[in-house]
């Protein structure tokens, strides 16, 4: 398997606020990574040094082998892409137009819309199922279509790697399953590769190869996600009793959170 | 209507503003005279407004576009009130220099704006974010410290040079002659072609930083070249002619009405637009109480109050 990402003992400060400390991991080609953590745990940091919004003199982020500072953002942007949490922003932008714009590194100041270009829209949109509300306005769009135009965006940028920042925690039951559905997808049929920051266990477990949990800036984990849902691991991450039962369809084992916290009543 | 429709339309309106203002008030029998009026006064007049409109109104764009905000503009952020006071400095120490042929004030004017820029867009990063009751208010503290300060300069000046600050404070256009065109003509030209080249991460930036760097717009660095061609317009333009507020607020707002959010489509309306916009004010303003003028500035801070509130009204009723 190639290396895609290659994270290298990676430290980030902020006003002086020690926010990584020597962070290292690798993303083999075609992985699906879940970063998991207690709020503050570094992992929005973490997404953000990998697109480059942060930048550390601490250790380095190699992509396909190349030193990420040493890209330009217009490169990077050719490499990752990303997906915001529930977006706030109001966007006075028709959908078809907000995607287009998801094809800005591949452009240069006055160059037309190519073949390629349009490939890529259609690509996204088809796979997103986004085809049937691209003139609508965004602002007119549901949370569920609004994530979904946002992965279609991210899409249409046509990177090797796709970052996720909890793109499902504002949305409904079934909302929630459509879009872990639709990562799954990207990442098994489409071979993107996959980092999510999630707080949702099970969903991790089930869905990811592999776990990074995070805790106070520093790695205190990374595996298989098979072998994420342990007593320790998960009492060490959070803080928190969990007890196991399993998918009454699947058979998957599902971690839920104990009602009687430090072990009072077991 | 397809954009390029609706910017077609605004072209000939334009056009037809350009070419009928200087004919509109000439009540002289004197053809001579009325000659000289119209190729000494009138058209050097009608151009600056022109350049000068158009001008603002783009600058007003590009601060809507980046702070996420229609209420934030050069005026409302205290930046031409900076320009201003750098200006009124240069009047009341009596300096006169001139920097490869250009005027010494257009440049302490830029300087104003610069810093009043740094400071009202360093206030807004500590606050964590373009909170836009934070900026708005950021913008109006400063604006009063400015002006407070030009109050202050003011002051100290002899009588003449105190007439001189208060009436250019006004925003005026009734003295510009052709030299002011050419004072004028590069800072704008300059600011022009930087944002009508930066269109597309203009509208990226409307979505967000964050989003706005994924897609791969190097946004710091955009940021900082706007914030420096917009302060050498605004700069060269106050120092010229005097603070003329609002534009930059009015005219990209109902551009945006007009022909949408793209800045492909918008930079082009809002730059014909405003340049018509101030032609149309300053015809006002010279006709109203004919012979008499009255300073155009105060035509459009008349109309751009109302326009301020009602954005403030209907930006507050959205959030809640």
């Amino acid at each position: 398997m190639t290396i895609l990402l290659e994270v290298n003992k990676l430290s980030v400060s902020v006003a002086n606020k020690q926010l990584l400390t020597s962070i290292s991991f690798q993303l083999e080609q075609g992985d699906y990574l879940c970063i998991l953590g207690p709020n503050g745990a570094g992992k929005s940091t973490l997404l953000k040094s990998l697109m480059g919004i942060i930048h550390s003199k601490e250790g380095s982020i190699n992509l396909q082998q190349e030193a990420l500072s040493a890209l330009s953002q217009k490169e990077l942007a050719r490499l990752v892409s990303y997906v915001p949490q529930a977006h706030s922003q109001q966007l006075n932008f028709s959908v078809i137009d907000f995607i287009k714009m998801a094809r800005y590194a591949y452009h240069s100041a006055f160059s037309d819309w190519s073949q390629d270009d349009q490939q890529a829209l259609e690509y996204a949109a088809t796979i997103t199922n986004t085809e049937d509300f691209l003139h609508r306005q965004m602002e007119t769009l549901s949370g569920g279509e609004a994530q979904r135009v946002m992965i279609a965006a991210a899409l249409c940028q046509q990177t090797p790697l796709l970052l996720l920042d909890e793109p499902t925690s504002f949305l409904d039951p079934h909302h929630q399953v459509e879009v872990h559905q639709l990562i799954q997808n990207l990442n098994q049929q489409h071979n993107i590769s996959i980092i999510e920051v999630t707080h949702d266990l099970n969903h991790a477990a089930q869905h990811s190869q592999h776990v990074l949990a995070l805790k106070q800036g520093k790695k205190l984990w990374h595996g298989p996600s098979s072998e994420l849902l342990e007593t320790s691991r998960l009492q060490a991450l959070y803080q928190q009793q969990f007890v196991f039962t399993t998918h009454p369809q699947t058979g998957a084992a599902i971690a839920l959170p104990s009602e009687f916290n430090n072990g009072e009543h077991q | 209507m397809k954009p390029v429709n609706t910017l077609i339309l605004i072209a000939i309106a334009t056009l037809l503003i350009l070419f009928i203002s200087p004919y509109l008030g000439l009540n002289v029998d004197d053809t001579a005279i009325q000659h000289h009026i119209l190729t000494q006064l009138r058209v050097p007049r009608v151009l600056f407004a022109f350049i000068a409109g158009a001008g603002l109104a783009l600058c007003g764009m590009v601060f809507q576009a980046m702070f996420h905000n229609p209420l934030a503009t050069p005026f409302t952020l205290g930046v031409a009130s900076g320009a201003s006071l750098g200006a009124a400095i240069y009047v009341y120490l009596g300096f006169s220099f001139t920097i490869i042929g250009l005027d010494g004030g257009v440049f302490a004017a830029f300087m104003g704006a610069l810093i009043a820029i740094s400071f009202v867009y360093s206030i807004s990063r500590y606050q964590n974010g373009f909170s836009p009751e934070t900026l708005l208010l950021t913008g109006v503290a400063i604006s009063f410290f400015f002006s407070s300060l030009i109050l202050f300069t003011q002051y100290l000046s002899n009588l003449t040079d105190s007439f001189q600050i208060l009436r250019w404070l006004m925003g005026s256009l009734t003295t510009v002659g052709y030299q002011d065109i050419i004072q004028l003509l590069p800072f704008v030209s300059i600011c022009v072609a930087v944002i009508l080249w930066l269109t597309r991460e203009l509208n990226l930036l409307m979505t967000g930083d964050d989003i706005a760097l994924s897609r791969g717009v190097s946004v710091q660095k955009i940021r900082y070249s706007l914030f420096f061609v917009t302060s050498l317009c605004v700069g060269a333009i106050v120092a010229l002619c005097g603070p003329i507020g609002f534009i930059g607020m009015m005219v990209p707002h109902i551009c945006r009405l007009l022909i949408g959010s793209d800045h492909r489509w918008l930079a082009p309306a809002s730059l014909l637009f405003g340049g018509a916009f101030l032609i149309i004010c300053d015809t006002i303003s010279r006709l109203i109480i004919a012979p008499a003028e009255i300073p155009v500035g105060v035509i459009t801070t008349l109309l751009g109050g109302p326009f301020f509130l009602w954005l403030l009204i209907k930006s507050r009723s959205k959030v809640a």
